[in-house]
């Protein structure tokens, strides 16, 4: 693992220096990014309540920026963009989505989805093309008519990322019910993450199965349909899209708690191929809100909420535990793989990865709730 | 709007509509009710055309006064209608009378409309995990509305609680087809709009409620009570209401306030009793022979208790309802105008009348020793009770009631109240068979009981819930800790715990345990009529 390590540093170092000589003579890159590094450093970006958009060095831990997102707050969803500039908000109770200029808080995109009397809800869905260029949401839109309401298809909502302060859909394709997070891929598919895994074309809004959940083929008298909880977009840090859900297997009779097994599972998206991985991952002992995986190992996953965790899922074994000072949604991890673990309260607790003690925090102004907690690699 | 003021306007908004809309007293019915539909519904709604449902949406469902209620404060908050506290009573009690329900719809659910606290449901599995995941199952059983209406009910989840098909036990399965395809035609079958029980009960004559009534009754905190009720009618199906009477310990109680009836049989009354503002809801028997339901505090619904009231002159009860063998002690017969000699069954002696009121009669009873274990009838003059008194030989099993139990906390300068819990401790001899726990014990009715703590299990020992989730007085009536999160507690959480509630019975040189689940729990912030 160390072996692992220290190659994966080399290489950024390589990168990062590469990408110093050939920007180097044109312009001054901390100049034009208002004083914050380039060449891919880490920023964790976060909200929290009433409605601020954080931007956090993961180098010295502070909060260098925090902007005002317009609306009441909705769920604290943020997709940053590829180049790492621009960090899109979910807001105004999962209706507007708003688009920061994370170097200096300039809103530099915005969409209203509800229109007159149709109110459209995106629950989590945030997702942004691999070139940047287009902004996804799935829209579930719900129409008030005079004496009831009228319940519209969902669809995948396609904008232009250029599209400024007053973005309408460039396209839209009907998608499934109860999709939530969505993530793009190097196929230039969208992963559509809910009911099941599935992938659409945003070009021509074709739709296939990735891993079926809500439909899987299991037969019902072994296997409990799984309940999948896709409430944060997670991966970034090693482009992969991660959906965890919950099982049970029976071993007797259905429903014969003494005889079944309790099962973390979970299904994985490679962004970079669109290889699925699902799989039955640690059994079940306590409960865990988000998993990532580890850079430098994928078969090593860690979790969070009371506690903070690290599975090995070759192995299905759970490698350490450790309670948490108060109950935690979110996790992320920098490529040094210093852990992140944040949401619900106001503050993010920074804990090493191999014993899992907490070795920092970072205090935050305001509740972050369920928001979202995601890494900007800024170029 | 935020989150949190639209709780609070909700939150204090019900409260008021509780207190404004359905106990304020008026000299009568203000307006005509479909008038102020007409005036201010069609606005959204339409006319049908059809003139057994002339109203789109309205005519299709029935409610109860509560369930109306409810709906009019939706409109007000989700549509702006704006509607006078006598326009509301008036809609209230015009669609409760037309489109209500009959007692026999509501007789399955009528806890909730009592605000009857820690009631378990057994909901039908197949609405458990669809609707009863979040509303009490008390909560669509009070509604009947067509298919289609059903059907829009579930849209209207939608676009209010557009999250409601991602949560667990949703986000599962595909929630929206099978509630608009499967649940709402059950729903229609199971809870129908045309259903002949309404249609006979509206062409029935409905019972006269003005006059005197005997009631028995309980209040946590202050005991059984006996009074004397009188309703007199102010204008059609409005009354003032007193109650004169006793607590069982001899103090008096003395209330006076105002009832409306709704749907022929639904009493729903305000009273301040001893200083304390109550509200009754009551149910009228279909012969007006008697009202039962329950009396509690407005302020905290979950501190109160039954009461009956049975019309005229009645023996409505007994405290204590048991005597030991061999023992002498004091019984008060909960009743109106009694008069007479009082007899208390075979081998059991009054030995004097110690006083008579206009509610009761107060007696020193013996019960002999060698007196047959059972239960016996009871008869002041010629106004006779069956099954009123038990003589038993000793207590085996003592019950905590309610067996299951929920209390919330609250209060530390936060806007929600400490929500508490009240437990009786119930005893039961062992019968024939001299095993506690069979089908032939006998219910001796409720004992006083020390009362006391201790953890549910061994994570609730390990996280010292007993010392943190809340404390129970001497007169069974627990208290929870306050809210907000507390630095002494692990990962500083809140006072919330699982604990036993232990009762224990004096019973000679013996005492006699009992004990019920009680789960301290986190405040609820959305007071509605029906939950």
């Amino acid at each position: 693992m160390k072996l692992t390590l220290k190659i994966k540093a080399a290489a950024l170092i390589g990168a990062v220096s590469t990408v110093a000589l050939m920007s180097g003579c044109s312009m001054n890159p901390s100049a034009s990014l208002n004083g914050m590094k380039g060449d891919g450093h880490e920023y964790l970006l976060t909200v929290t309540r009433p409605n601020q958009l954080h931007v956090i060095d993961t180098e010295t831990k502070q909060v260098i920026r925090s902007c005002d997102v317009p609306g009441v707050f909705g769920q604290g969803t943020v997709e940053p963009s590829p180049d790492g500039r621009i960090a899109y908000v979910g807001t105004n109770k999962w209706e507007d989505v708003a688009g920061f200029d994370i170097t200096n808080c300039e809103m530099v995109f915005f969409a209203k989805q509800s229109d007159n009397n149709v109110t459209v809800k995106s629950f989590v869905s945030l997702a942004v093309s691999r070139d940047g260029k287009e902004l996804y949401t799935i829209q579930n839109p719900t129409r008030k008519l005079t004496d009831r309401y009228e319940v519209m298809q969902p669809q995948l909502a396609v904008y232009d990322t250029s599209a400024g302060l007053d973005a309408k859909p460039i396209r839209t394709f009907p998608v499934d019910r109860q999709i939530t997070k969505i993530m793009a891929m190097d196929t230039g598919e969208v992963i559509l993450g809910g009911n099941d895994l599935q992938a659409i074309n945003p070009q021509n809004g074709e739709i296939r199965m990735l891993s079926k959940l809500q439909h899987w083929d299991r037969p019902g008298d072994k296997w409990v349909q799984p309940d999948a909880f896709a409430m944060h977009s997670l991966g970034e840090h090693v482009d992969e899209f991660i959906m965890p859900y919950f099982t049970i297997k029976w071993n007797g009779d259905p429903g014969d708690m003494e005889k079944a097994e309790f099962w973390w599972g979970m299904s994985r998206v490679d962004l970079k191929t669109g290889e699925v991985e699902q799989t039955e991952t640690v059994p079940f002992e306590f409960i865990v809100f988000n998993f990532i995986t580890d850079p430098a190992d994928s078969n090593i996953l860690y979790g969070a909420f009371n506690t903070l965790s690290k599975h090995d899922i070759r192995e299905q074994k759970t490698l350490a535990v450790h309670n948490m000072d108060h109950t935690y949604y979110n996790l992320n991890m920098t490529q040094d793989r210093t852990i992140y673990v944040g949401g619900t309260s106001s503050d993010i607790s920074i804990h090493d990865p191999e014993t899992l003690e907490k070795i920092g925090s970072i205090q935050l102004p305001g509740d972050m709730s369920t928001s979202a907690m995601r890494i900007a690699y800024l170029k | 709007m935020n989150n949190n003021k639209s709780k609070h306007a909700l939150l204090s908004v019900s409260a008021l509509a509780l207190m404004g809309t359905m106990l304020t007293p008026a000299a009568s019915w203000a307006k005509d009710g479909e008038t102020v539909i007409q005036e201010n519904c069609l606005s959204c709604h339409t006319r049908t055309g059809n003139p057994e449902t002339p109203f789109s949406r309205i005519s299709e469902q029935r409610k109860t006064p509560e369930g109306w209620q409810m709906t009019l404060q939706r409109m007000q908050h989700w549509n702006g209608l704006a509607l006078s506290p006598e326009d509301t009573q008036a809609v209230i009690k015009y669609l409760s009378d037309t489109q209500g329900l009959a007692p026999s719809e509501t007789a399955p659910f009528r806890y909730v409309l009592e605000q009857q606290p820690n009631v378990v449901e057994d909901a039908d599995p197949a609405y458990a995990e669809m609707c009863a995941r979040c509303h009490s199952n008390a909560r669509f059983g009070l509604q009947r509305r067509t298919e289609n209406e059903w059907k829009e009910l579930v849209n209207t989840h939608m676009a209010i609680h557009p999250t409601t098909e991602l949560h667990a036990l949703a986000r599962d399965r595909r929630w929206y087809d099978i509630a608009l395809n499967e649940t709402a035609p059950k729903l229609a079958t199971d809870y129908a709009f045309n259903d002949a029980a309404w249609k006979q009960w509206q062409k029935m004559a409905k019972p006269a409620l003005e006059g005197s009534w005997s009631v028995a009754g309980f209040l946590p905190g202050k005991g059984d009570y006996s009074a004397i009720l009188k309703a007199v009618k102010t204008s059609a199906d409005k009354y003032s209401v007193t109650m004169s009477g006793h607590y069982s310990d001899g103090s008096e109680l003395h209330g006076s306030g105002s009832a409306n009836v709704f749907s022929g049989y639904e009493w729903r009354a305000g009273l301040t009793v001893d200083g304390v503002s109550m509200r009754q809801v009551l149910a009228a028997s279909a012969d007006g022979s008697s009202l039962t339901g329950r009396m509690y505090q407005s302020a905290h619904d979950e501190i109160g208790g039954e009461l009956k009231a049975v019309s005229g002159n009645a023996i409505v009860g007994l405290s204590p309802a048991a005597l030991k063998q061999g023992e002498t002690s004091q019984v008060t017969i909960f009743g109106g105008y009694l008069k007479g000699n009082v007899n208390l069954g075979p081998g059991v002696k009054v030995v004097k009348v110690l006083s008579r009121d206009a509610d009761r009669v107060v007696v020193e009873a013996k019960a002999s020793a060698a007196a047959t274990v059972g239960m016996r009838d009871v008869a002041v003059g010629a106004t006779k009770a069956k099954a009123q008194l038990a003589v038993y030989d000793k207590v085996a099993a003592v019950q905590v009631f309610p067996p299951q139990s929920m209390a919330r906390i609250g209060g530390n300068g936060g806007k929600i109240p400490k929500m508490q819990s009240t437990y009786r401790a119930v005893a039961f001899s062992a019968g024939a068979d001299g095993q506690p726990g069979t089908d032939d014990d006998m219910r001796l009715g409720y004992m006083p009981a020390s009362w006391s703590l201790k953890p549910q299990n061994e994570v609730a020992a390990e996280d010292r819930d007993v010392e943190f989730a809340g404390t129970i007085d001497s007169q069974g009536i627990f208290t929870p800790g306050d809210t907000g999160l507390n630095p002494q507690r692990k990962m500083s959480t809140n006072n919330v715990g699982m604990l036993k509630v232990v009762a224990s019975v004096r019973d000679g040189d013996n005492t006699v345990e009992g004990e019920s689940d009680l789960l301290v729990a986190v405040p609820s912030y959305i007071k509605r009529a029906i939950q």
